[in-house]
């Protein structure tokens, strides 16, 4: 459906997306990857703001540049936050519903029906500049579905969302999935992507590093040591007790002398043994955290690998 | 859609919030034509208000023209709501044009409001003003000309609002002044010989006929004028919606 070919975009010296080829199915898929990654401009290619310097990218093939045919397929919520401010939600959703090519009352019923789709009906008449930022998001994915797109782009659509608003939204999208919709979410947030697909496609630095399933790339990882940082009072007796575990492959104790941090395989098997090291010995930990479980560690993993 | 595309620009462009700067200036328009007649009482109306015209209103068309035709895509680009309208499925030279046109509508209702409160402090009433007439199709031809040269600066230039208003008041000041035929290359010249005014400024002190416009004798005639105007305003437009089709609009301090 999105098919992306050899396609390059640069800024000048700046390389924004590099030698990128990839097919986007209908369903929900991430697009993963840290800011300056390249997504931003990868949902800009595919929408059609900006032309690739080299290699192709086609929708339904079609060229999406200035393309009207494509618009009508294609909703888009920009991570940027700016808005006509002056507008109430509904008279901005109900603006672009007009610009899609619905008739007056047309855009009014489906302005309505989208704005309770995104839990927004009962704020609707307010103006923008006094939402929040959760507003805003939920206000830009109803202009994104306003004409019923087959596909859907969103940037960084969670941030500003509350835990609660975060998951009411990703219900949605998988509805919007489930209804064969192409749904591409951009994030760098590696836990958010977690919760929302398992079909990912990574960028880093302009390039594309991995596709596919998340969960399987996850497990290569895990076959690597990964680091754990365990802050402790008594990082003695935390050593003594952890250092004979099969999977510990190295141990270190912090300079500040509260807390030691140890390289591990399998860290699931590492975890449950410290858990029960807690309970059952009454190991004095007070946090513990894995550096390497982020996407800066996964980009390491796929990169040095 | 074509409908909807140039109603809507225009309730924006009509905003009171938007309009009240561009009325304080019309009804200041209207008080220096009370007191030019206190400041030239020898002079006719015609005379009066072709003065405080060429100073005041025909100037301003020229500045609303800069602010209002660059916030068809500049204000979009710098607020980057351009996005929004972008990817709709909308031809990107029909969106220019109509929101084009509707700022072009703007500039004129605003430059007219101007004429007839000018007319109303001169001569009373805006009826009595023989040359209104003249000086709305003028104001109305400049309104085009004006917008379509703006168009092309802001979808070519960054910055265009700087080299809009150096284009009003630098080269639209000077060039009628200038020896020789080159006040030909200026839209004042033409709205000049189209409004068809007398030129008591030619008889008047230097500074007053510098600002005018009115240092060199304008041989151009309406008919010369007109279909320069408008060739010029049709050939602009449709290089600027070809530009905009074709190029990118995208706030550049966005892209990653």
């Amino acid at each position: 459906m999105i098919t992306l070919t050899n396609a390059s975009r640069w800024y000048g010296q700046v390389i924004g997306l590099n030698d990128v080829t990839c097919e986007i199915q209908p369903g929900l898929t991430a697009l993963l990857g840290m800011n300056g990654a390249g997504k931003s401009t990868m949902l800009r290619l595919i929408t059609g703001q900006i032309r690739p310097t080299t290699g192709s990218v086609l929708i339904q093939g079609q060229e999406p540049f200035a393309n009207p045919e494509v618009y009508k397929h294609l909703g888009y919520c920009p991570e940027i936050d700016n808005f006509y401010e002056n507008m109430t939600g509904r008279q901005f959703v109900q603006y672009l519903a007009r610009l899609a090519g619905f008739s007056a009352t047309q855009a009014k019923a489906l302005t309505i029906e989208m704005l309770q789709r995104v839990g927004m009906a009962d704020r609707a008449d307010k103006r923008i500049k006094g939402y929040s930022k959760g507003m805003r998001q939920r206000i830009k994915l109803a202009q994104a579905m306003i004409h019923s797109p087959e596909i859907i782009l969103l940037d960084e659509p969670l941030n500003g969302l509350d835990p609660v608003g975060r998951r009411e939204y990703i219900d949605l999208l998988h509805d919007l999935a489930l209804e064969g919709k192409t749904i591409v979410v951009s994030s760098h947030i590696l836990y958010e992507v977690e919760s929302m697909t398992k079909s990912i496609l990574l960028l880093h630095r302009g390039r594309l590093l991995a596709t596919g399933d998340l969960r399987v790339i996850r497990g290569l990882i895990d076959k690597y040591p990964h680091r754990v940082r365990v802050e402790t009072d008594d990082p003695r007796r935390a050593a003594q007790l952890l250092s004979p575990l099969p999977n510990v492959v190295s141990l270190r104790f912090d300079p500040t002398g509260d807390a030691i941090e140890l390289e591990v395989r399998d860290p699931d098997a590492f975890y449950q043994a410290l858990g029960n090291f807690v309970l059952d010995e009454n190991l004095p930990v007070s946090a513990f955290s894995s550096p390497d479980n982020n996407l800066e560690s996964v980009f390491q993993y796929l990169v040095h690998s | 859609m074509e409908g909807f595309l140039y109603f809507s620009s225009l309730k924006e462009f009509l905003r009171p919030g938007r309009l009240l700067p561009w009325i304080v200036l019309a009804f200041a328009a209207m008080a220096l034509g009370v007191a030019w007649k206190h400041l030239d009482p020898n002079a006719s109306q015609a005379e009066q208000y072709s003065n405080v015209a060429f100073i005041l209103v025909f100037r301003l068309l020229a500045l609303t023209s800069a602010v209002y035709t660059t916030a068809i895509v500049s204000q979009e680009v710098e607020q980057k709501t351009i996005v929004y309208l972008l990817t709709r499925p909308v031809p990107r030279w029909k969106l220019l044009v109509f929101r084009w046109l509707a700022s072009v509508t703007a500039v004129f209702i605003v430059g007219a409001i101007g004429a007839v409160l000018l007319s109303a402090g001169v001569y009373g009433s805006p009826s009595k003003n023989d040359l209104l007439t003249n000086d709305l199709w003028a104001l109305f031809l400049g309104a085009c000309a004006y917008g379509a040269l703006f168009l092309l600066v802001s979808l070519a230039f960054n910055r265009a609002m700087i080299i809009c208003l150096l284009f009003a008041f630098g080269w639209e000041t000077s060039v009628p002044n200038m020896p020789g035929e080159i006040y030909y290359a200026s839209i004042f010249s033409h709205l000049q010989s189209i409004a068809q005014h007398p030129s008591p400024a030619q008889s008047g002190p230097k500074a007053l006929q510098l600002i005018s416009g009115e240092m060199n004798a304008n041989a151009l005639s309406a008919k010369t004028s007109l279909p320069i105007l408008l060739i010029l305003t049709v050939v602009l437009v449709a290089i600027s919606a070809w530009w905009f089709t074709h190029f990118e609009y995208v706030p550049r301090e966005d892209a990653e």
